[in-house]
């Protein structure tokens, strides 16, 4: 099967739509600016905003009044695009799988008090990033699967990867896979707190790289089979050679010194496209200009490509760093690049150090046939992309429900202390502790040491850490904020710190789907397992019970549980 | 300065979430990262933002804490020097 791409959009800090981006980055105009629409004490920080107020963008959508968080404005807007360059509609046999994981934070911090008063709680299930996916979902029509990967700066990519397997499995016809993220407070002070934000435009691979711009922004494609899309005359811009998810299993944000995750997922994807790495004509690299992604990432490109280095750039010194939504954001850059025949700028690039890969400065002209794409997150959560402008024959399997569960953790209280060193438990929450040891416990069960892939199914992730850090956002006014319940709000905390003891370097994935999450994670197992990917699956299933977020959800009727739940799947068919 | 090494290692315990410790446990000079306590990143980013808030000093770059963070003693020492409350 040859899956092609039939439609793009894009929204961030240089762009509206395709148009808009294509010419800032022939023009290499970057997006980076000071704080306008964003309200937070850290005005000095520069940021890639999108160049429109929620109201300017809900005039533009012809939205009504109802909330809609700002990941789920510039979603439609991105998303809507995609589909009307595709023709196509949304429709039961299509997928939308949209990666954030900011989801209606915005919101949650703009009406924290509010909702104290018992007011404007028409906002409060928009805080859930499955719920800010199906906001945009409704303003596109009805699909026939919804579902949000929630792998930090990975998700995006992720959801590409789903949906490219979905349609390998045959159970939908296209996908609309992408990702949207907007700024808010609560991640412009996370990401604050680990000391990784520049004060100036950022220097991706520059020897005096400071740290990341934040950016947002969204960007979808539209998949589905070759023959389908030549069945309806639909233009195709490229299709989807390779992809590779891999975990670091290393550290909560940093990336190890020789990059080892990053390496695995970009050989996984070059294996899948049976292309030799010289192949690949231009690389648009993570690049967050942090002083250590650039180093790590540097290290594996040199594991894979060795002295014979690609073009190479790193467009987040346009954008900024749109995080969850940057792999399908920068996937659409690889396509148009690839559409007009150049290689992105890297800005703001001077001089190299000792380990830096060396980035393509100026957009230049040149033909692109393969171009890969990588995006990493928090928990090491790394993802590649390899696109191709010709057709690449992709294996297919029909989807098989035929799996058994081999073991299912449980655990009390009394055992933690036997599976979690008291080194490794001190910054867990009683919960991800209960969590940990029942994965241990299960694995032991199963006889299993290293499962083939570690997925995650949580509505909140670490709520108890999220609601931590924003209500010492909101008290402090944005000061002194400790980082480490900033690092543990991220939903993927869980199955990539389960990763990291464990030290397990394979598939790692997150879903938060509101009450569907276990069906995604389920499902997303399944799916690999038809496609003989993988023969086992640890699944996890996690929340916990926050008091704070009870306080706010009391006013609805809801309030949240403790869940910590752990699966063995392994694959009974033949092709395992 | 003993005084200060005290209520700075119960800072320490306090911020990092070392549950089950007493000041007693921490060797004012035994190295914090690496052996003794080893501690990670972290917790650097912990110590930095222990110094600001308890303090009202700021280390802006995390390379100029490798110093400073070699022990609880040369912690005290930095932070006697350089306190601004």
């Amino acid at each position: 099967m040859r899956i092609a791409i039939t439609g793009i959009g894009a929204v961030s800090a240089i762009g509206l739509n395709c148009t808009q981006t294509l010419d800032a980055l022939l023009k290499e105009r970057s997006g980076i600016a000071p704080m306008r629409y964003l309200q937070s004490i850290h005005c000095h920080l520069p940021v890639g905003e999108v160049p429109c107020s929620n109201e300017e963008l809900r005039a533009q959508l012809q939205l009504g009044t109802q909330p809609l968080p700002r990941t789920s404005l510039l979603g439609i807007a991105a998303a809507k695009e995609t589909l009307t360059m595709a023709h196509i509609q949304a429709s039961e046999s299509m997928a939308f799988i949209s990666g954030t994981t900011v989801g209606g934070m915005d919101l949650t911090e703009q009406h924290w008090h509010d909702y104290a008063q018992g007011e404007a709680l028409e906002n409060i299930h928009l805080h859930q990033a499955g719920e800010s996916t199906k906001a945009i979902a409704r303003q596109l029509g009805t699909f026939g699967y919804i579902c949000t990967p929630s792998t930090a700066c990975s998700s995006a990519l992720n959801a590409i990867i789903l949906g490219a397997n979905l349609i390998r499995t045959g159970q939908v016809k296209q996908a609309l896979v992408g990702g949207s993220e907007s700024l808010s407070r609560f991640h412009l002070n996370g990401f604050n707190t680990l000391l990784i934000l520049d004060s100036q435009p950022c220097r991706p691979f520059d020897a005096d790289r400071k740290g990341l711009n934040l950016g947002e922004g969204a960007g979808y494609i539209v998949l589905e089979e070759e023959s389908e899309a030549i069945a309806r005359g639909a233009h195709i811009i490229g299709y989807i050679a390779g992809y590779g998810n891999a975990c670091d299993a290393y550290h909560q944000t940093a990336s190890s010194e020789n990059g080892e995750g990053a390496y695995l997922a970009m050989t996984k994807a070059l294996e899948m496209a049976h292309i030799a790495p010289q192949e690949i004509d231009y690389i648009n690299a993570h690049g967050t200009a942090t002083p250590n992604n650039d180093l790590s990432e540097s290290a594996a490109l040199k594991r894979v490509f060795g002295n014979k280095m690609p073009y190479m750039s790193s467009t987040k010194a346009f954008t900024g760093h749109t995080t969850s939504a940057s792999g399908g954001l920068e996937t659409v850059i690889c396509l148009l690049a690839m559409q007009h025949h150049f290689i992105p700028a890297n800005l703001n690039w001077t001089r190299t150090q000792d380990g830096l890969a060396i980035p393509t400065t100026h957009t230049t002209q040149h033909p692109l046939h393969y171009v890969l794409c990588n995006a990493f997150g928090f928990g090491g959560n790394e993802s590649s992309l390899i696109l191709s402008d010709r057709p690449v024959d992709l294996s297919t399997a029909p989807f098989n429900h035929a799996n058994t569960v081999l073991a299912i953790g449980q655990t009390d209280d009394s055992d933690i202390s036997s599976y979690i060193s008291p080194a490794e438990s001190r910054r867990m929450t009683p919960q991800t502790r209960r969590l940990v040891t029942t994965a241990k416990r299960a694995l032991e069960e199963a006889e299993i040491s290293t499962p083939d892939a570690i997925i995650c199914a949580t509505q909140y992730g670490s709520m108890l850490q999220s609601m931590r850090f924003l209500q010492d956002m909101i008290n402090s006014n944005e000061q002194q904020l400790k980082p480490t319940p900033f690092i543990q709000s991220t939903h993927n905390t869980l199955a990539s710190l389960i990763a990291i003891i464990t030290r397990n370097h394979s598939y790692n994935s997150t879903y938060s789907q509101e009450h569907q999450s276990l069906q995604c994670a389920f499902n997303d197992a399944e799916t690999q397992m038809s496609l003989g990917l993988i023969k086992n699956a640890l699944i996890l299933e996690f929340d916990e019970q926050t008091e704070a977020w009870d306080n706010v959800l009391k006013h609805i009727n809801e309030h949240t549980s403790n869940i910590a739940r752990a699966y063995i799947l392994t694959a009974n068919n033949k092709q395992c | 300065m003993e005084e200060l090494i005290e209520q700075l290692k119960q800072q320490i315990i306090e911020a990092l979430n070392f549950e089950d410790m007493t000041p007693a446990d921490i060797d004012a000079q035994a190295p914090l990262f690496g052996e003794g306590l080893g501690l990670d990143s972290i917790d650097a980013l912990e110590l930095i933002m222990l110094l600001d808030r308890e303090y009202g000093i700021k280390l802006a770059d995390p390379k100029s804490g490798k110093e400073v963070f070699r022990s609880v003693r040369s912690m005290a020492e930095y932070i006697e020097k350089n306190r601004t409350k």
